[in-house]
């Protein structure tokens, strides 16, 4: 039962990432991400056994923990990397409003000058 | 030798308008203002007087707009720049003084000292501080300070963008591009009107704390004490 549940929200997934990448509210490495797991919880309702071996060769002995500790690992990396990005557009943001202002400043000098030849 | 006087402003009219005829009287270098997106005739109040002023379409902050200054001045070519704040504290007159200790001790920056006007805690936050960070300098947080030529070039660039502070984070910066610091003892006014930016309100101290010292520490070992 708990097999149907996990592709049902994987088969959700995909489709709505499609979805939304169609309708471009998404974009390139965003939607990859967002594929990769809906893809990966779609193969782990289809194959389950794959966490029991996984979790035997690493030494686990209750196989879920292992589902549970991977899947919060990456939420954490996909945080971090989402901080990350949005330090870099605050960069980005902080650059483009002090040139914008720098450029005004530039073009309303050319319309003066140009006003009195 | 080309320089310009960049003062931030943030909803300073008022105090604008005393600064700035006193300004122009004391000195002959070019001054630009800094509007970072003021909600009062800060704008209407420099161009009166003749001054440029750039207007930043979103608030950066008090670092922010002194970056957009100093980019300006990389632009146009300005060998120096001189930041003050626009609240009357700094005094005109004392850009002489600024300028002397640049040609006496020929540092990449001088920054403009009054010791007396900081508070005990103050004091201790800025010994925890040189503490962390081997700085030894006075005043961590004076915005009354002198770049020079290669000072600009390294605050102009990217990686200055994002400090939010114009104080420990930028002379880490500076250190850390093998430049140095010389400070000179100047008179300051106590603040005509408007609070400080930083010691506004305790959770402002704190998240200021904090984040100074996740910078210091983030940089420790970076460069070698001077």
């Amino acid at each position: 039962m708990t097999n149907i549940t996990i592709l049902i929200i994987g088969a959700l997934l995909s489709v709505s990432i499609l979805y939304l990448v169609r309708k471009g509210k998404m974009h390139g490495p965003y939607a990859t991400w967002w594929l990769l797991v809906a893809v990966t919880a779609i193969i782990l309702s289809i194959f389950p056994g794959i966490i029991d071996w996984v979790a035997a060769q690493v030494g686990i002995t209750y196989p879920p923990t292992l589902l549970l500790l991977v899947s919060i690992c990456m939420i954490l990396v996909r945080m971090l990397t989402m901080d990350m990005a949005l330090t870099q557009k605050e960069r980005k943001i902080r650059r483009l409003t002090q040139k914008m202002a720098i450029l005004e400043d530039h073009l309303t000098q050319h319309k003066k000058d140009d006003g009195q030849p | 030798m080309k320089s310009l006087i960049v003062i931030p402003a943030f909803n300073e009219a008022e105090n604008l308008k005393t600064l700035l005829p006193e300004l122009l009287s004391q000195v002959s270098h070019d001054v630009v203002v800094v509007d970072d997106a003021s909600q009062d005739e800060t704008v209407q109040v420099v161009e009166s007087f003749g001054v440029k002023c750039l207007s930043l379409p979103l608030q950066l902050g008090a670092w922010g707009a002194t970056q957009t200054g100093i980019r300006y001045a990389h632009k146009n070519a300005y060998q120096q720049v001189i930041t003050m704040d626009a609240d009357g504290q700094h005094l005109p007159v004392e850009v002489h003084t600024l300028v002397a200790g640049y040609q006496q001790t020929n540092t990449h920056v001088v920054i403009g000292t009054f010791p007396s006007r900081l508070s005990r805690l103050k004091k201790l936050a800025w010994r925890f501080f040189k503490m962390l960070t081997n700085i030894k300098i006075e005043d961590l947080t004076s915005g009354f300070r002198l770049y020079d030529e290669q000072a600009i070039k390294v605050l102009a660039q990217r990686q200055a963008s994002l400090l939010d502070y114009q104080d420990v984070g930028v002379l880490l910066l500076l250190l850390r591009s093998g430049l140095t610091i010389h400070e000179v003892p100047v008179k300051m006014l106590h603040r005509n009107d408007g609070k400080s930016r930083v010691f506004s309100s305790w959770l402002v101290v704190l998240k200021y704390m904090v984040q100074t010292t996740t910078l210091c520490i983030a940089n420790m070992g970076t460069r070698q004490a001077k």
